[in-house]
Parts: C-alpha cells; sequence; structure tokens
C-alpha cells in the first residue's frame, strides 16, 4: 500500500493552534497518517480519497473548535480572577504576604521588637481609656429602656438645682400625669446590725414605684407596695451585693429581719445582680444604696414647705412623649403647684421655684463626659504620634528595598499587588503590638480604675466586653493602615531610575519633605498635648490655692449616727454628743472639739429664713442659707476667722436665747456695709416662723460645696437649741447624725484609736463611719481635676518623647544617608562647626513648623476643655509661652546628637564610601 | 481545574474514550487504536474529534494529563499521555449504567437474547 504523503499532512496539521502542534506534532502526524491508512484499508483504493476528505473535515473543525474552546477557557480564568476570585486563591496570596513579611521581620528583630513594644504601648493604653469610655458613657443604664428615664429637679432663682421637697414632690406625683410613673428617693446612712458584724450601710428611702419606674423588678421576693409605704410598714428590699456579703446567696433570707438603727425590717426582696441606684455622679443622693426601704413622708415632712429640698425624682416618659416636652411640662407644673399649695407669706418663694427634666443619662455621666473624652482624645494622639514614628520608620526601611520593588513592578505585579504586600508588614506589626496591648489593656484599666476618682460613676461596670474587642480590632487596622500606607504608596510610586545600572538609593528631596512632614506633624499634635496639659496642670494648681476657709491641716473628722433603739428621745442624744465633746476635749494632744451636722466641701442644704425687720432693698432676694447645725466647739476647731461679735459657746443652751452666727457672704448680702450683730432672723415664713435667733457673730466664708463652686450664704445655729422634736426624729435623722472634728496638735491619724476608744467607752456597740482627715477630704474632693491633670500630663510628656525621638530619628537617617555628601564638602574646606549648624537648623525648621502648627490647633481646640478649667483661660498665654520654649529646648536637644555625629565624619571614609 | 459540570449523557465518543482509558494510561493514537478495537471497527475517532474531546474532558475534569512513563511504547515523538480521573470513572460508570438499562429493556422486549 502506498503511503500518504507526510508532507501534504504536516501541511494540514498547521491548521492547528500553535499550543498543539508545538507539543503534539508528531503524534498528530502519527494518528493522521494512521487514520488514512485504516480507511484505506477499510474501504480500498476508494477509501483514500474519502479518507483525505474525511481528515481535512476534521482538521478544519478541529482547528476551528479548539480554538472556540481555548477563548472560552480564557474568558472563564479571566472572570473567575476579576469577579470570583476563588476564595483559596485569594487567602493563599494573603498568607503567602503575610509569611514573607513574617521573613523580614525576623531578620530585623530590633526594628520589630522596637515597633511592636511601641504599638503594645500606645494600643494598650489606648484600650485602656476606652474601656473606661465605653463603661461610662457608651453602655446603656442597667434599667428598662434608659432613654426613657428623667431626672426631676427644682432651682430656686439662680439657686439650684435641688431635688424636690416633701410636699412639692406629693403636689406633683399627684398631678403629674404627663409621666408613665414617677418615684422619690432619698440616701441616708444607717447601722444595720442583726447579721454579724454590724456595719453602717447606706440605705435609699423610696417611693413604691421606684422599681416601677426604673423597670426592674427584685430577683427575689417581691418590691415593696403602696401600702408599705403609706403606712411605714419596716419592709426592706437588699441589693444583690448585700444579700451576697451578709447572706451568702441565700434565698431564705428574704422573710428574715435586719436591724436598721437597731429598728427590726422585714426583708421582702432581694435585687438583681448589676442593678445599681442610685448612681454615683448625680449631684445629690448619688450613693449606690445597700437597702432599700419606703421612703414613708411624715406628717412633718409634709408641711415643710420651702425647706429641705433634698428628694431625688426620677420619672419615665409616656411613650411618645419627649424631653423638651417634659421640661416644659415640670418647668409649668412645679411653679403652678408652688402658687397654689405655698402659703401665701411665702409667695416670693413661690414665685422663685422652677422645676426642670432632664435625661437620667445626662445626670448620671454628663459631668463626666468631657473629662473622660478629654483624656481619650489625649491617649489617641499619642497613638497618632507612634504611628507617625513607626510610619517613618517603616519607610526608612522599605527604601533600603526599593531596587526589590521596581524589580518585581517590572515583572508584572501591579501595583495593588505590592501595597497589598507591603501593608502585610505593618498589619503583621500591628497585629502582635495589639495582642499584647489588649493584655496590657486589661492591666491598664484596673490601674485607670484604681485611680480614678470615686465619685465617677459606673466604675464597677468597667471591664471588657465584645464592644471593646471590636473596638481593638478596629483599632489594629487603622494603626496598619496609619503605618504601612504612607510607606506602601511612597515605595510602589512609578519612577524610572530604580533600576539603572549602578543607580543608588538616596533621600531625594521628596522623601525629605516626606520625614519632615511626619516629624512637623508629631511635634504639633505633642504641642497641642502639652497645652492640653500645661492648662489642667495650672488650673489643678489655681484651685488647690483656692482658700477653703478653715484650716485643712491636723483635723481629724468622724461620722457617728445614733439609733432610735437605745437614744429614743432627745434627751439621751443631747446626753451623749455632750458627754462625748468633753470627752474628746479632753484627750491629750485635742486643742478643739465640735461636732456639726455637715461638714465643708460636702452637699449642701437649703433652708428658707425670715429677716425681722428687714430693708425694702432684699425683700426680693431668695431667702434660703445653709443651716449648719454645731455642737462644742466647731467652729474654732475647723479655723473659721471670726470677723464680727463672737463664736458660739458654751452659753448657748438650750435654755438661752436662740442665736445664730452668718458668714460673711450672708451678712454681706442682706445687710451690706450694715453690722448685723443683734439683728434677729427665724426659720420659716414671714407669717409661720420659728422661733427669733439674735445673729452673735459673723464668721468668714468657707467652701461649703467643691472648690470650684459659688459660696452661699451660711447659718451656724447652736444644736443644744434645737427643738427636741427635730432631735429626736429618726425618720430622716439628721440631728442624730453628726460629724465630728477635732483640731490637734498631733497628726490627726495619731488620734484615731484613742477617740475610737473614748466613743467604746459611751456606747461599745456603736460603729464608727468615716474617719479621715480634712486633708483627706479636701484631696477626694479635687480627685477629678487630678486625675484629669494626670492623665493629660502623661500622655503630653510621652508624645514629646515619641516627637523628639522621632526629629532625632530623621537627624539620624538624614546625616546617615548623606555622609558621602558630608565628606566631599569637608574635603572641599567646610568647617565642623558649619556642618554641625546645617544639621541643627534643618531640624530647628522642622521644629519650627510643627511648633507653629500645633500652638495654633491648640489656639482653636483649647475651648473644649473650658468646662474643665478652674481660674483660667483655655488660651492663657503663659501656657502656650512655656509650651513653645519646653518644645524649643527638646527639639534642640534632639537635634544636637545626629548633629554631633556629624561633627566626627572621617571625610576620607566617607569619600571611600561615595 | 474542572470549570464546568460534564453534561449528561455522555457523547458516545466521550464514553469510548474513558474506557479505554479506565484500565491503563494511554496516549492519543492508543485510545484511537483502542476504541477502534473494542468497537470493532464501528467508532472510528479521527485526530481532530479525538484531541478535541481529550480537551474538554480535561476541562471538565474527568481525564488529566500526566507525563509518559518510561516504558510507554511511542509512535513518533513523545505524545502526551491521559489518565482517567474518579469523576471520569464515576461518569463512565454512570453511563455504562444508563446503557446498562436500555440493553435490560431490549431483553425484556425479546429483542435481545438473555
Amino acid at each position: 500500500m502506498p503511503r500518504p504523503s507526510s508532507a501534504f499532512v504536516r501541511l494540514l496539521l498547521r491548521a492547528y493552534p500553535r499550543h498543539l502542534r508545538v507539543r503534539e506534532r508528531d503524534a498528530l502526524e502519527a494518528a493522521c497518517i494512521a487514520c488514512l491508512a485504516r480507511e484505506r484499508a477499510r474501504l480500498g483504493r476508494l477509501g483514500v480519497p474519502y479518507a483525505w476528505r474525511r481528515l481535512i473535515a476534521d482538521t478544519i473543525t478541529a482547528a476551528i473548535l479548539l480554538r472556540v474552546d481555548e477563548r472560552r477557557r480564557r474568558r472563564l480564568a479571566w472572570h473567575h480572577s476579576q469577579h470570583s476570585a476563588p476564595k483559596e486563591i485569594l487567602m493563599t496570596r494573603i498568607w503567602q504576604d503575610v509569611k514573607y513579611a513574617a521573613r523580614l521581620l525576623q531578620r530585623a528583630p530590633v526594628f520589630s521588637l522596637v515597633v511592636i513594644a511601641t504599638l503594645a504601648v500606645t494600643i494598650g493604653a489606648t484600650t485602656a481609656v476606652f474601656t473606661v469610655v465605653n463603661g461610662v458613657l457608651l453602655r446603656a443604664l442597667p434599667y428598662r429602656d434608659p432613654t426613657r428615664l428623667v431626672l426631676l429637679q427644682e432651682a430656686i432663682g439662680e439657686m439650684g438645682p435641688w431635688g424636690f421637697s416633701a410636699p412639692d414632690y406629693l403636689a406633683f406625683e399627684a398631678r403629674a400625669g404627663l409621666f408613665e410613673s414617677i418615684a422619690a428617693f432619698r440616701n441616708r446612712e444607717y447601722e444595720l446590725s442583726g447579721v454579724e458584724p454590724p456595719e453602717r450601710v447606706i440605705v435609699t428611702r423610696a417611693s413604691a414605684t421606684l422599681f416601677e419606674t426604673l423597670g426592674v423588678r427584685p430577683a427575689l421576693g417581691r418590691p415593696f407596695t403602696r401600702e408599705d409605704d403609706e403606712s411605714a410598714r419596716p419592709v426592706a428590699v437588699l441589693s444583690d451585693a448585700l444579700w451576697t456579703r451578709k447572706f451568702a446567696r441565700d434565698p431564705a433570707a428574704v422573710g428574715r429581719a435586719i436591724l436598721l438603727d437597731r429598728q427590726p425590717f422585714t426583708i421582702v426582696g432581694v435585687m438583681p445582680n448589676g442593678f445599681i441606684f442610685p448612681q454615683r455622679g448625680l449631684l445629690i443622693n448619688n450613693v449606690p444604696a445597700d437597702v432599700y426601704v419606703p421612703i414613708a413622708f411624715t406628717p412633718s415632712d409634709r408641711r415643710g414647705f420651702g425647706s429641705m429640698y433634698a428628694n431625688g425624682v426620677v420619672a419615665r416618659l409616656k411613650p411618645g412623649g419627649t424631653v423638651t416636652q417634659a421640661n416644659v411640662d415640670t418647668r409649668a407644673l412645679v411653679q403652678a403647684n408652688a402658687r397654689e399649695i405655698y402659703p401665701a407669706a411665702l409667695s416670693g418663694l413661690a414665685a422663685a421655684v422652677s422645676g426642670s427634666a432632664t435625661p437620667l443619662t445626662d445626670e448620671v455621666i454628663g459631668r463626666s463626659r468631657t473629662l473622660l473624652w478629654v483624656v481619650f482624645a489625649a491617649v489617641g494622639c499619642v497613638l497618632l504620634i507612634a504611628c507617625a514614628d513607626i510610619a517613618s520608620l517603616i519607610l526608612a526601611r522599605a527604601m533600603a528595598r526599593e531596587r526589590e520593588i521596581a524589580v518585581r513592578s517590572a515583572l508584572g505585579a501591579g501595583r495593588g499587588r505590592l501595597i497589598r504586600q507591603l501593608l502585610a508588614e505593618s498589619a503583621l506589626l500591628a497585629s502582635i503590638g495589639s495582642v499584647l496591648g489588649l493584655l496590657l489593656a486589661v492591666w491598664l484599666s484596673r490601674a485607670l480604675v484604681a485611680l480614678a476618682p470615686s465619685t465617677l460613676p459606673r466604675l464597677h461596670e468597667i471591664g471588657l466586653d465584645a464592644r471593646v474587642l471590636l473596638f481593638t480590632a478596629a483599632l489594629t487596622v487603622v494603626t496598619a493602615l496609619l503605618c504601612g500606607m504612607l510607606p506602601a504608596l511612597e515605595l510602589t510610586r512609578p519612577r524610572g531610575s530604580a533600576l539603572k545600572d549602578g543607580s543608588r538609593t538616596s533621600t531625594g528631596r521628596r522623601e525629605r519633605r516626606i520625614f519632615g512632614t511626619l516629624v512637623a506633624a508629631q511635634l504639633a499634635i505633642a504641642v497641642v498635648l502639652l497645652v492640653g496639659g500645661g492648662l489642667l496642670l495650672r488650673s489643678f494648681s489655681k484651685l488647690m490655692a483656692v482658700d477653703t476657709g478653715f484650716r485643712v491641716e491636723r483635723l481629724l473628722t468622724l461620722g457617728i449616727s445614733l439609733p432610735a433603739q437605745g437614744y429614743r428621745d432627745a434627751a439621751s442624744v443631747r446626753g451623749f454628743y455632750s458627754r462625748l465633746l468633753d470627752d474628746l476635749s479632753q484627750v491629750p494632744g485635742v486643742s478643739a472639739a465640735g461636732a456639726s451636722t455637715g461638714l465643708p466641701l460636702g452637699v449642701r442644704d437649703l433652708r428658707v429664713f425670715t429677716i425681722e425687720q428687714e430693708s425694702p432693698a432684699t425683700r426680693e432676694l431668695p431667702h434660703s442659707a445653709d443651716p449648719e447645725y454645731v455642737a462644742g466647739r466647731y467652729v474654732e476647731a475647723l479655723g473659721i476667722p471670726l470677723k464680727r461679735g463672737r463664736y458660739l459657746g458654751a452659753e448657748d443652751a438650750a435654755a438661752s436665747e436662740p442665736v445664730a452666727v452668718i458668714n460673711e457672704t450672708m451678712a454681706r448680702r442682706f445687710w451690706g456695709t450694715s453690722d448685723p450683730i443683734g439683728q434677729r432672723i427665724a426659720w420659716g415664713l414671714e407669717s409661720q416662723h420659728g422661733p427669733w435667733m439674735r445673729i452673735v457673730g459673723v464668721v468668714g466664708d468657707v467652701k461649703q460645696g467643691a472648690l470650684n463652686t459659688e459660696t452661699i450664704s451660711q447659718t451656724y445655729v447652736p444644736w443644744m437649741q434645737v427643738s427636741d422634736g427635730m432631735i429626736a426624729d429618726n425618720v430622716v435623722g439628721i440631728m442624730r447624725s453628726l460629724r465630728v472634728a477635732l483640731r490637734g496638735e498631733v497628726e490627726p491619724t495619731a488620734l484615731t484609736d484613742t477617740v475610737r476608744a473614748r466613743i467604746r467607752a459611751i456606747d461599745f456597740a456603736l460603729p464608727v463611719t468615716s474617719v479621715q482627715t480634712m486633708s483627706e477630704i479636701v484631696k477626694r474632693s479635687t480627685a477629678v481635676p487630678r486625675f484629669n491633670a494626670l492623665l493629660v500630663s502623661l500622655f503630653a510628656v510621652l508624645a514629646l518623647l515619641l516627637a523628639a525621638i522621632g526629629i532625632a530619628g530623621m537627624l539620624a537617617m538624614s546625616v546617615s544617608r548623606r555622609m558621602p555628601e558630608l565628606g566631599i564638602r569637608m574635603a572641599l574646606g567646610a568647617q565642623r562647626q558649619t556642618l554641625f549648624a546645617m544639621v541643627i537648623r534643618q531640624g530647628m525648621i522642622t521644629a519650627a513648623a510643627g511648633l507653629a502648627t500645633g500652638l495654633l490647633s491648640a489656639w482653636l481646640v483649647s475651648r473644649v476643655l473650658s468646662s474643665l478649667l478652674f481660674g483660667i483661660s483655655p488660651r492663657d498665654p503663659m501656657t502656650f509661652a512655656t509650651v513653645a520654649g519646653l518644645l524649643g529646648v527638646v527639639a534642640l536637644v534632639a537635634c544636637a546628637l545626629p548633629a554631633w555625629s556629624v561633627t566626627r565624619v572621617d571625610p576620607l571614609k566617607a569619600l571611600r564610601a561615595e | 481545574m474542572p470549570t464546568t459540570k460534564p453534561p449528561a449523557p455522555l457523547e458516545p465518543h466521550w464514553f469510548q474514550i474513558l474506557l479505554a482509558l479506565a484500565d491503563r494510561d494511554l496516549h492519543g493514537l492508543a485510545i484511537m487504536h483502542d476504541v477502534l478495537e473494542r468497537t470493532g471497527g464501528r467508532m472510528r475517532l479521527w485526530p481532530g474529534m479525538l484531541y478535541r474531546a481529550l480537551g474538554r474532558l480535561a476541562d471538565i475534569g474527568l481525564v488529566t494529563e500526566i507525563e509518559p512513563p518510561d516504558d510507554a511504547p511511542i509512535a513518533g515523538g513523545r505524545p502526551r499521555f491521559f489518565r482517567i480521573t474518579t469523576a471520569g470513572r464515576r461518569a463512565c460508570a454512570a453511563e455504562a449504567e444508563r446503557l446498562a438499562g436500555f440493553v435490560a429493556v431490549a431483553r425484556r422486549k425479546k429483542l435481545l437474547r438473555a
């Protein structure tokens, strides 16, 4: 059989796609020849043309269809890569990038450790502060729908806001259809006994509607009812913490009896874990309760017009109600009630009384908002500076890989792919840093809580939760981008010279500008922080310089509250305190002993008074003063200076003429330049008042509230001259609970044991509470501004340090890269001093730019701090000038080290490197 | 990696190619001969049709290309060898069962002797 023409078959094969021809030419040729032979064998000579026809048709068909198949393959592959890149491929690439980044970081352990440590500290600090911010400001209050809760308050003219007086609340409650529910509450300290060991606890006396208003029911038992309240039934609901502490969470505690001030109360319920009320942060009644009992207003309370504005009132808005409308309605209703129910002689006061409704959340956390957000912003600034530092480091390090990046780009790697690769490095550093930072944050947040002022609300709710973890994750991403994006964008920027033979990487003008901008930005942020820290520090020092009006040093204070059981009548109460003050006066080392219903720097009360033969000029003024009932030599013990007349003394007994001592503010306000000595005032209204009290002395003003608050009118009245009824009263019990003050010739803590022993000698079972020196009380009252100033200043110093490192690092790198140039300059005759000055000048120009930007920014944003400052303007020129000077000095020192290294350059070595 | 699912039922020449590869790896020419012999000359594969089928079978993952074994008999150059995949076995078995079903029906209808 003749063989077909192989040449013709080879010609035919050229129709196949090239890739198949290249790989399969011989096999295809053999197959074609085999087919031709097969057909010839089958069909004989007639099969040859048939076979050729079939072969040509098969070849042409296959050639077309194979190309169609190939095109379809390519199209599918393109679609996969563009729109639905398999997850495995993307994850594989990312994993490759991470592994490569890890290898690079392993080769530079010092760099990696420095960056990770910096990120761990800054991310940890930021997360710790956010943990506090989250617990205090962001978490909802632990009540049902807390956004519907409002706090109602009364004010008298410009004074206030205060709580409600009992008659005002009862009138309001009767007519308050604008709220879904409303409740009154008031705190008081009691002795808890009947379960060992006895202790002082905070009891909230509350309306039966309190738990319904807050939307939280007891976890065990029941709340007290309206009948319990109206009949003053001795029932109690415990907090979860007290139930745990005293009853080991035994459900059988419900139904048992406890003694409050030695009176039996039956436990009817236990509140759930996590329920806290009242919240710290409120102006009054702001200590979380251990026990809740019915408020049970007495007939005396109900007649107390114009006094005891001390009941907190919380209300729940009706569905659809708004706070704005509630505020308007409350103001109108309080004023209408006052006009209607206040006695005629109190019409002046009634006209001055007003009401308000503010969201309960704002009342609890509102005063802490600025403080916490300022601290958060400060730590955020530190993180920004750290990111700028790290970005400079990464950029400097990555510039050594310029050629590598250029080669990858030339081989087809897209810019996005390269950026992703470079970002993997910063992402890996940020991830490791944030894990370590999170661990650090757990410890740091606990430290912050321990350092935080006890008046900061919701401290117990601070802890890691899902929101904090999410914040940390987001912070990690942001940090990775801040640290890595600039270097990634800069390094992958197209440039033509990177691949030229013999080309060197060099710090061109552009790179110098980038580094300079980063350093200037760091310095600007540091300036803003330093100004903020400086203002807060100066404000704090001005606050500490405020004259308290009394002598703080060597003053010991303690609290005593006499239970009704054992001190049933006024005689026994008077007898106890008389004996106690006599005994304490004789303690060696005590120069004066006294007692009072309140101490300076505490929360104030207001009482209405009237003036005998008052001048018409003062009749329209609100006649309210803070009443202080004092025993023994209280005023002398505090060291309050006498301005006119005399102090109260032993001669001002129950049977003597009622007298009073007033403060300078009250004397000035109501008598101007006239002498008030001998004038008479009385508690109550002009038409219905208590006994006249003759003014026998005028003493200096003391700070009744916080150091930064205005001083109000104050009277000191002999406690011994208070009526028996008020002394014996145990419902409110003000006159039974006195704060004892002892002026010592020795350190007050040395007197503590002796004092306790003297008290135990009179009544062994009587607990003594709140033993503290006046210095401690003053320190606690300034805890918030101290906390603020300390934290912001700490962050400011950290920021300055980081910025100084940044500027030093920038100059050091610049000098290092310019070494050959500097060597040439020296070889050509430049003096070392000239080069030194050149480097200093470069650094200080950058510092000046940062300083100017920072001062301008601080000028614009410092007004945010206004509410936190005392006695100083947010644009205080002295602070700004001090910061500018400090930064100038620090920048100069930071520039000096790299500049000094220039003077040590050996021109020959530098030239050899070139 | 397969990019599309195999059509059902299989093209007759695809089925025959998979049958040829069921018990051994073969190159293109060997597959042509095997199919020709097994079908008694009834199915005659042409080169273009064969290589296109092999390409489509590889696209959908029923066969895979392998390195030729060292002792492989070659006819003209060093051809590509092919191996049936697990998916290819399943597809081939499914097609065989389908055809066996037709045979069973034909037997029941006494078109074929049992």
